[in-house]
């Protein structure tokens, strides 16, 4: 069931992750974009209650959010699948050495309703690349799972490492797009 | 000058700002000076102690935060001075020691040595105040003015290129280890909240 606003009607996706990212307390959203969340991007961008960097590469975002940690800032980086596959130096050697908690939020692409020839690997190795990490991960695909952020992020803070929440893009595109 | 004499010089000035150092030379040089557990010395992500000295900046905004980057950790990620640009944190300070080698891993030499001019870069990327410090009397000059100015700052520091091994020793704790000591010293000095009540 998708999301009501208390003021009546339907929230859009992206509206319900805004909220629910609010609700889980993140202040600082670090992102480069990927097609299929640059809406959300977007719109994130656009709140003022939170404070939102532009960065030129994926790892800075990772790294950011690892330095606002400390800060006392709850944070999420925002990417796709190519850029997560970017960062895996990073996440290991800085969050997994130190045990720094990310919360990162990344399009799930390469899934087999996405025929991009150039996402073709990340659909098939992202997975196994968390799994050799040991990295938690879960898979967003409707938009009543969007209320599990809020768990999300505490897992992502209990395990102390890497915690990726996908977007698939049945979610983030709908079933006819 | 030389790079133990730069940080030296820096360090006299730090005053209250918390420290994030570049992993190797930048880290071990600072930690033995100063001994600071206040300062998060980095053992990887090799480019990014810029990124995670923005992340820092940009929750504490109150706090001065100074960056002890190294030239080759710059050069991982140049991309850092245009993000750290369009935020403009005034309390961010950027320092870069440029001892023009790879000193850490065996002295073999920086990519394009000796040609580039990083405080160019830093002011072509959007950060006006950036400075190339090549000697230890102009440095303990411009010292006090750099801890006094608004950030984003970027200060570059010319020193010697030693190739021999320094032998200087990291920080005698590590890991998780260092997390925790660095997030108890940031709660404990600003009053924040870095770990939930039950720890983690």
């Amino acid at each position: 069931m998708p999301a009501i606003r208390e003021s009546g009607g339907i929230m859009s996706v992206n509206e319900s992750i805004h909220e629910q990212l609010k609700k889980a307390g993140v202040t600082l959203a670090a992102s480069l974009p990927d097609d299929w969340v640059a809406s959300l991007i977007k719109r994130i961008a656009a709140d003022n209650t939170m404070r939102h960097v532009s960065v030129a590469r994926e790892a800075e975002a990772i790294t950011i959010c690892s330095g606002a940690f400390f800060g006392g800032v709850r944070s999420v980086a925002l990417m796709g699948a190519t850029g997560l596959l970017t960062c895996t130096g990073e996440l290991a050697t800085l969050n997994l050495r130190h045990q720094i908690p990310v919360f990162l939020i990344v399009s799930q692409r390469g899934s087999i309703d996405d025929h991009r020839i150039y996402q073709e690997v990340q659909g098939r190795r992202t997975i196994p690349l968390l799994q050799a990490y040991d990295f938690p991960y879960h898979i967003v695909n409707k938009p009543d799972e969007i209320s599990s952020i809020p768990d999300a992020y505490e897992t992502s803070r209990l395990q102390k490492r890497p915690f990726v929440l996908f977007l698939t893009r049945k979610l983030v595109k709908g079933d006819g797009a | 000058m030389k790079a133990r004499e730069a940080i030296e010089a820096v360090a006299k000035h730090r005053g209250e700002a918390v420290a994030v150092c570049a992993l190797g030379m930048a880290a071990n040089e600072w930690w033995a000076v100063t001994k600071g557990e206040d300062a998060f010395y980095m053992h990887g992500a090799m480019g990014f102690a810029a990124s995670f000295a923005l992340g820092l900046a940009l929750s504490l905004l109150d706090a001065p935060i100074w960056l002890i980057n190294s030239d080759g950790s710059l050069c991982m990620n140049l991309g850092c001075l245009l993000t750290e640009a369009s935020q403009a944190p005034k309390n961010l300070k950027h320092f870069v020691i440029d001892n023009q080698v790879y000193q850490t891993v065996g002295g073999l030499p920086m990519v394009n040595q000796g040609r580039t001019d990083y405080a160019a870069i830093a002011r072509g990327a959007g950060i006006p105040r950036a400075r190339t410090i090549a000697s230890l009397g102009e440095l303990e000059k411009a010292m006090p003015a750099i801890a006094a100015e608004d950030g984003p700052s970027f200060t570059h520091l010319q020193v010697e290129a030693e190739t021999g091994f320094l032998g200087t020793p990291p920080m005698t704790y590590e890991g998780p280890e260092m997390k925790y000591r660095f997030g108890r010293a940031l709660e404990k000095r600003f009053g924040i909240t870095v770990f939930g009540p039950q720890g983690y």
